[in-house]
């Protein structure tokens, strides 16, 4: 069967993120395909291929390690274009944590739109498809509700900007998200908290989901990477406080949102996140906070974060992913995993 | 004094900006171009472009606690906010390009040719090669450089009581071409029986990334394979060093008339003549000589390659390359010629051969000077007695370990000449063959 079955899944590892590659590939039942990702003493990047990827379905896996983020994508698009190169007849770029989304718009005079750039260069390597989860862009959240109508600004740019564009699924943490607090805890004595006007939508979505009460948290930003003021819009008085976010940088916001929870009378408060970044001085500041515990999936590899905070906890995210890589490579459709987690 | 013009440096060479907008008389662009603590690149371009003519000055070297990728990732956003900044032109400005030159096989720990010795089987094998390589009329021959770290430690000690590098070849000769983080990962890898692993080439991948970033005209210097310049939609302007260590060789070299001008490889020939026919001085060539040996049989169990001849696996080849001189050096001063020095293998080599052939003094001109993993040790401890760079990458770190071994040349005069010119729209031939 195995000899003249053309066009399977090769699944191809970058070196942000083994582990989430081969988890994902133990799910397919699959093992990840024979390359090896290298640098050469003058630091330029090196790719070697030690298996036919021709007219096959390839895959490749990579998240951006936190510090790493350029290293990840010049890997990523080297990876692709060699792909293209050996005559894929697909290649879909499974980046769980799309690298610079943050810069998805020109905000000041002269800012780059990096998001799009990165777009563009993902096409200009050669890649088909793109599979990510989360993309950070407030407008998205309302894919939840429609399925399939959103309005999704950083997707529409990814899609609309060429006319030979690539195909972008952007996969949800939530159902994995809303297991969790069932599991845990009794979604009634829960508040799900939004800590930015920007996520309010993410939040009430869970909230509606869960049937539960829903607080919003106020925030001035100077700067980037510092947040100023806090003003608590809701109550959370006795109740188990959810912060719910798509991201954890410096977790200067996360923390603050705590404190403020705090004051007002939670009973305790943790925070579900989809992308644990946690750069710069986050472990420390998670260490002193009142922050309970931080739940995060593991799109992005922790490394020794997780014994470095005994706060973190991890949601696999990799059956959604495979669940997706599967659907994607039989032509099925995907949108069953906006609503649902696989177990 | 150049109008409507606006350059603007990265990270990688900010010393080379300097100097460019100096010559230009105009101030470098005010930017902020960091990182974000999750490492993602933060650039704000502080001074309007809009109708402006751009200059983006980013080198392909990574050092100094910087990366290259970094570097790459850097000046594509640049270009990008430039762009989306309304300028009327962008240019992207890479004394170094990136991703230019690839080696073929970087997984090998044993990297360097000269680690691993010649078996006794390999030498025996047939190769499809004549060996040795037939010489023009009337050229001297060597007798090759042995390959192996024994071989070339006895011919050094032996040959000509030469032991310069020597320290290098006793005990544990550990070379590595290339450094890796885990070598234990990279020894693992093999690929799937019966596919022959390769390796990807950047060159066009960078390119066409450059491009689609926004980059109108690409200027960069001694590119390693000028076809890289076919690679782009765009304008590439490839400037010549040449000029430079012509002027190098007339002032600081005594009696170079009588100098031998050497390429250390094939590759480089059309190079190395280019400068000594200009100049009217003789050419040496070092040539590797291939000897591949005998695919094991036990590789071929399938019954296809049955009925085929024992070919040899060209994987091996580079291993078991030998050098071998074609020319006459002796008692005369050697000029080597490369566009680019990384490891500096390839030139440490070539110096030991032509010592051993009985050079007197041993020059190395080269317009890159990267010296990446553990070129500066080497090339300290090699028979090459002067190595003359250009500043197309930072040498200040290279000068302070190099010392009196390290000569750099000025390019920015160059690259300021032909950002003006550019500008102006004017020819830029000028600087291609000045002689």
């Amino acid at each position: 069967m195995s000899a003249e079955m053309a066009n399977e899944i090769k699944l191809i590892s970058g070196r942000s993120h083994p582990e989430l590659s081969e988890k994902i590939a133990k799910r397919l039942g699959i093992e990840v395909a024979r390359t090896i990702s290298l640098n050469y003493s003058n630091q330029e990047t090196s790719f070697t291929v030690g298996e036919s990827v021709r007219d096959e379905d390839v895959f490749i896996v990579q998240s951006t390690a936190t510090g790493d983020v350029n290293e990840g994508l010049m890997e990523l698009l080297i990876m692709i274009s060699a792909c293209r190169t050996a005559s894929a007849r697909r290649i879909t770029a499974v980046i769980p944590n799309f690298p610079y989304a943050r810069q998805d718009k020109k905000d000041k005079s002269r800012a780059p739109i990096s998001a799009r750039l990165v777009a563009n260069m993902l096409q200009t390597a050669g890649a088909n498809h793109i599979i990510t989860v989360d993309l950070h862009a407030s407008q998205i959240q309302g894919f939840f509700s429609v399925p399939g109508m959103a309005t999704r600004s950083l997707l529409t740019l990814l899609v609309l900007d060429r006319a030979d564009s690539s195909v972008v699924d952007n996969l949800y943490a939530e159902p994995s998200f809303l297991r969790y607090i069932r599991e845990n805890f009794k979604p009634e004595d829960c508040v799900i908290v939004s800590p930015d006007a920007g996520g309010a939508k993410r939040a009430t979505s869970i909230a509606d989901h869960l049937n539960t009460a829903f607080a919003l948290i106020h925030k001035e930003r100077p700067r980037p990477n510092v947040v100023g003021r806090m003003v608590l819009v809701g109550n959370v008085q006795d109740k188990v406080a959810i912060l719910v976010d798509d991201m954890a940088d410096t977790c200067g916001t996360l923390v603050k949102a705590a404190a403020v929870l705090k004051e007002h009378g939670a009973k305790s408060v943790l925070a579900l996140v989809t992308h644990g970044i946690l750069s710069g001085n986050a472990i420390e500041t998670l260490n002193n906070s009142v922050l309970e515990a931080l739940v995060v999936t593991n799109t992005v590899p922790l490394g020794d974060k997780l014994e470095r905070c005994p706060k973190i906890r991890v949601i696999d995210i990799s059956p959604t992913i495979a669940e997706a890589i599967r659907r994607t490579h039989n032509g099925e459709s995907v949108s069953y995993l906006f609503t649902h987690a696989p177990v | 004094m150049v109008r409507n013009i606006v350059v603007l440096g990265g990270n990688s060479h900010p010393e080379l900006t300097k100097s460019v907008c100096e010559i230009l008389g105009i101030p470098p662009c005010n930017r902020i171009l960091t990182k974000f603590s999750s490492g993602e690149s933060r650039c704000e371009i502080q001074d309007s472009v809009r109708g402006k003519d751009v200059y983006i000055i980013q080198t392909g070297f990574g050092g100094n606690g910087s990366r290259l990728n970094d570097h790459f990732m850097d000046l594509c956003i640049m270009i990008s906010a430039c762009k989306t900044g309304s300028a009327r032109r962008v240019t992207a400005v890479l004394p170094l390009f990136p991703y230019s030159r690839q080696p073929d096989l970087p997984y090998k720990k044993t990297g360097a040719p000269l680690y691993k010795a010649q078996s006794e089987s390999d030498k025996k094998n047939y190769t499809f090669d004549s060996v040795p390589v037939t010489p023009g009329p009337g050229t001297a021959q060597s007798t090759g450089l042995s390959n192996g770290a024994d071989l070339l430690k006895s011919a050094l000690t032996n040959g000509n009581g030469h032991a310069n590098g020597d320290a290098y070849f006793g005990g544990q000769s550990i070379y590595t071409t290339h450094d890796y983080e885990n070598a234990s990962h990279v020894g693992a890898f093999q690929a799937k029986p019966g596919y022959k692993q390769w390796v990807a080439q950047a060159g066009t991948l960078v390119a066409n990334l450059l491009t689609c970033a926004g980059a109108d005209h690409v200027i960069t210097m001694d590119l390693h394979d000028p076809q890289v310049q076919g690679f782009f939609d765009v304008p590439v302007d490839n400037l010549y060093g040449r000029p430079l260590l012509k002027r190098y060789i007339q002032t600081h070299i005594p009696n170079y008339k009588d100098a031998v001008i050497i390429s250390p490889d094939a590759g480089g020939a059309k190079r190395a003549t280019a400068i000594a026919d200009s100049m009217g001085i003789d050419f040496a060539l070092i040539h590797k000589v291939r000897s591949p040996p005998l695919a094991p049989i036990q590789a071929y169990q399938h019954p296809l390659f049955f009925t085929q001849e024992r070919r040899p696996t060209k994987i091996t080849d580079r291993q078991n390359a030998s050098m071998m001189l074609v020319g006459n050096v002796t008692g005369r001063v050697c000029i080597l010629i490369d566009d680019l020095v990384d490891t500096g293998n390839t030139i440490t080599r070539a110096a030991k051969l032509l010592k051993k052939e009985g050079a007197t003094t041993i020059y190395a001109l080269i317009t890159h000077g990267v010296f990446s993993g553990d070129a500066i040790n080497r090339i300290k401890a090699s028979a090459i007695d002067k190595i003359v760079v250009t500043n197309s990458v930072p040498q200040d770190e290279h000068k302070d370990l190099l010392g009196n071994k390290l000569d750099v040349l000025d390019i920015s005069h160059i690259f300021a000449e032909a950002i003006r010119r550019v500008h102006h729209g004017e020819s830029i031939s000028v600087l291609f063959n000045h002689d």
